[in-house]
């Protein structure tokens, strides 16, 4: 279950206590409706999810893409900048509040860690200059030596999400609506600490992410969910880091992984 | 093509329209009611075309429904807020769909107003005219922004104020930031009343500020009050007016020089302007601001500057270069930056001309600089260059096609040698483009 304190660092951190099951489905709008009408049945809207609010999230990588190409392997720590808005921002990196997160995932679980801060910190911890206390998992030891062996942003999603929350946080299903990927220029050196534009759109989905994560056991009327979203998926996904990056560099043809 | 036609012969200066929407009953009545009320109207029955009707007309408003036959609305909007040149459009979703998530969703994907069918024409007709209201006012805060960096600065200007009864108004207004210059044979700006003609001595290209003391009709935005914002959009008028004008002469000059040397040492004529061309349509498609984009286009003209000093016979060799031939040919950003660092005004090039073969990762040339320390502009030219070379035809290799090249950059970005979202924009224009195999 997640667990939140907070930290002289952060106003607020919230982490996994244990890994937790992620599975991930790309359905068509009115699958999706169907889906959440279900989910919403069941369990009551996040309390810290906007319905719709537009989710922007900046993912590191290094210069030789070590992040991205462990991620294609099964295993990777995914490093990134989130931010909440009511309205699509142009660019990221907005002044405000942000969210720097850490995500292990491993082939369909992940553990995730995040430290709730302002996106001057975000900045300075991205340049390397603030650390982040560690009580948990290591991940923020990891994520340090990313940047220390030059992880910068990348590359960027935005997407509506509406999500579905247990009290207990034992399950969490979301929608996401019109999912976008967006390079994003490497930053130099003397840029100062403005919003940083974003690059080309590098693609939309045209359809709808429902995500699925839990810890244990699914109660039953999920697993019916989880059974009815493999039946009409079009496809089970990887993750929208490793989507974006294959978009980013081109490597678009092996995008596509087969419902089995 | 029908629709674009028929827009762009309009020359009224009417609201232009276009309208997505796939029942075609319901786009017909839409069509003959905002052509009723002296609107010019264009109409798309599927998401596709409607982006390219918006894309190709740039109109004033969009009326999108929200289902579509080959996507949805939502996704329609997010495309056109999502391409710099026509984002400013406002968007009015028109739908059946009436939940509140529903509305939330459009509105939240950048439309200005959603509008549930079935609807009153009065009512649509009001929303828009307060949407394209809406659309309109961003111009003044944009002008006033600019000139508030002034702010405490009395500069002296050359504006010309034509006699009228408003002259000693303007002059009023004009003399809380300006210490005017008077009688003045090339002024920066001239203030006109209304509809004035231009004095018969007035220079050809000079700049125009034309004012009423009346209210601003919507159509002749160009005319602006005489109020407290007159000053800030004469200051900005003037500035503007200065930049144009040294930057053009200072352009004119150096694309001169440039294509000279390019002449001596290029195989393929028009390569340097096509590297320009090329970098510049990227740092648009990266939203980098006209200035900057000047920056890059100069720099890219000029990049090569330093061959000037490097002997002739090394330039025009084709077979492979000797280790020492090829130190000294790499010595050719250096000699560039020699020998334009005497020439302030274009310090802002240096960095270009220096460093437009380093790589990311450290193993370009002349510094071995990486990624960070290499200024985005620097990293386009970079691309452009490269690009354009690949689609040359070289004594080592024969040209490639654009999607090749593309490609063959993509595996340098992998190597972490480019920037991974110049490359993407790049390869965004060659896909719009269709990628043609072209032959030089």
């Amino acid at each position: 279950m997640p667990r939140r304190v907070t930290t002289s660092v952060a106003a607020a951190h919230e982490a996994d206590a244990e890994r937790r099951h992620e599975h991930r489905f790309q359905v068509s709008e009115s699958i999706a409706r169907l889906v959440m009408r279900t989910t919403a049945n069941n369990l009551p809207l996040s309390r810290d999810d906007r319905p719709y609010q537009w989710s922007t999230t900046t993912y590191c990588d290094t210069l030789n893409w070590s992040i991205f190409r462990a991620a294609q392997k099964g295993s990777a720590m995914q490093l990134r900048i989130r931010e909440y808005h009511r309205t699509r921002p142009q660019g990221v990196m907005n002044p405000g509040p942000a969210w720097i997160e850490f995500k292990d995932d491993e082939e369909d679980t992940s553990l995730k860690e995040r430290f709730g801060v302002s996106m001057d910190v975000a900045r300075s911890f991205l340049r390397g200059e603030t650390a982040l206390p560690d009580p948990d998992h290591g991940l923020a030891e990891r994520a340090g030596r990313l940047l220390k062996d030059g992880a910068r942003p990348v590359v960027v999603t935005q997407y509506n999400r509406l999500a579905y929350n247990s009290l207990d946080s034992s399950v969490r299903i979301t929608a996401d609506h019109n999912l976008m990927y967006f390079a994003l220029p490497w930053e130099a050196r003397d840029d100062n600490d403005q919003p940083s534009p974003l690059g080309s759109l590098l693609a939309m989905e045209p359809d709808v992410i429902v995500e699925m994560k839990w810890y244990g056991e699914l109660p039953h009327w999920a697993v019916d969910l989880h059974a009815y979203l493999k039946e009409n998926t079009h496809e089970e996904r990887p993750s929208k880091f490793i989507v974006a990056m294959r978009w980013l560099l081109g490597e678009t043809d092996g995008a596509k992984k087969k419902k089995k | 093509m029908k629709a674009v036609e028929e827009a762009i012969r309009s020359d009224a200066p009417a609201t232009r329209v276009v309208v997505v929407e796939d029942d075609q009953a319901s786009a017909d009545v839409l069509q003959r009611r905002l052509q009723a009320n002296g609107m010019v109207v264009s109409v798309a029955h599927d998401g596709r075309r409607g982006i390219e009707l918006v894309e190709e007309l740039l109109p004033d408003l969009v009326l999108l429904d929200v289902m579509l036959p080959d996507t949805d609305g939502y996704d329609v909007c997010l495309r056109i807020k999502s391409n710099s040149a026509t984002a400013p459009i406002p968007v009015i979703f028109l739908s059946a769909r009436g939940e509140v998530v529903d509305k939330v969703r459009g509105l939240s994907c950048g439309a200005a107003d959603y509008i549930t069918k079935p609807f009153q024409a009065a009512e649509l007709l009001a929303r828009i005219d307060a949407v394209l209201g809406q659309a309109r006012n961003p111009r003044v805060p944009r002008l006033g922004r600019s000139a508030e960096r002034a702010a405490g600065e009395r500069r002296v200007a050359r504006v010309a104020i034509v006699d009228g009864a408003l002259r000693a108004h303007v002059e009023q207004l004009l003399g809380t930031r300006f210490d005017l210059a008077e009688d003045s044979d090339t002024p920066d700006v001239v203030v006109l009343e209304g509809n004035a003609s231009l004095p018969a001595d007035a220079p050809e290209d000079v700049a125009v500020v034309r004012v009423t003391a009346g209210r601003v009709s919507d159509d002749r935005t160009e005319i602006v009050p005489v109020d407290a914002q007159l000053p800030r959009i004469v200051d900005l008028t003037v500035r503007e007016r200065g930049l144009d004008h040294d930057l053009q002469s200072a352009a004119e000059a150096l694309i001169v020089l440039a294509a000279a040397i390019a002449s001596h040492d290029r195989p393929s004529t028009g390569h340097t302007e096509r590297v320009a061309a090329r970098a510049v349509q990227i740092g648009r498609a990266l939203g980098l601001d006209e200035s900057t984009r000047m920056t890059i286009r100069l720099g890219a003209l000029l990049r090569d500057v330093g061959h000037a000093r490097l002997p002739g016979s090394l330039l025009a060799k084709s077979g492979e270069l000797s280790p020492d031939e090829r130190a000294m040919l790499e010595r050719h950003p250096v000699l560039g930056e020699e020998i334009l660092a005497g020439f302030k005004r274009l310090s802002g090039l240096l960095p270009i001309v220096r460093h437009h073969h380093e790589r990311l990762d450290g193993t370009g040339y002349p510094d071995g600089l990486r990624a960070e320390q290499i200024p985005l502009e620097v990293r386009i030219v970079t691309v452009a260059d490269r690009f354009e070379a690949l689609l040359a035809d070289r004594s080592d290799r024969p040209a490639v096609s654009e999607s090749e090249a593309v490609r063959i950059l993509q595996g340098a970005v992998a190597r972490g040698e480019l920037d991974a979202a110049v490359v993407a924009a790049l390869a965004t224009q060659v896909r719009a483009d269709g990628g043609n195999e072209r032959d030089r």
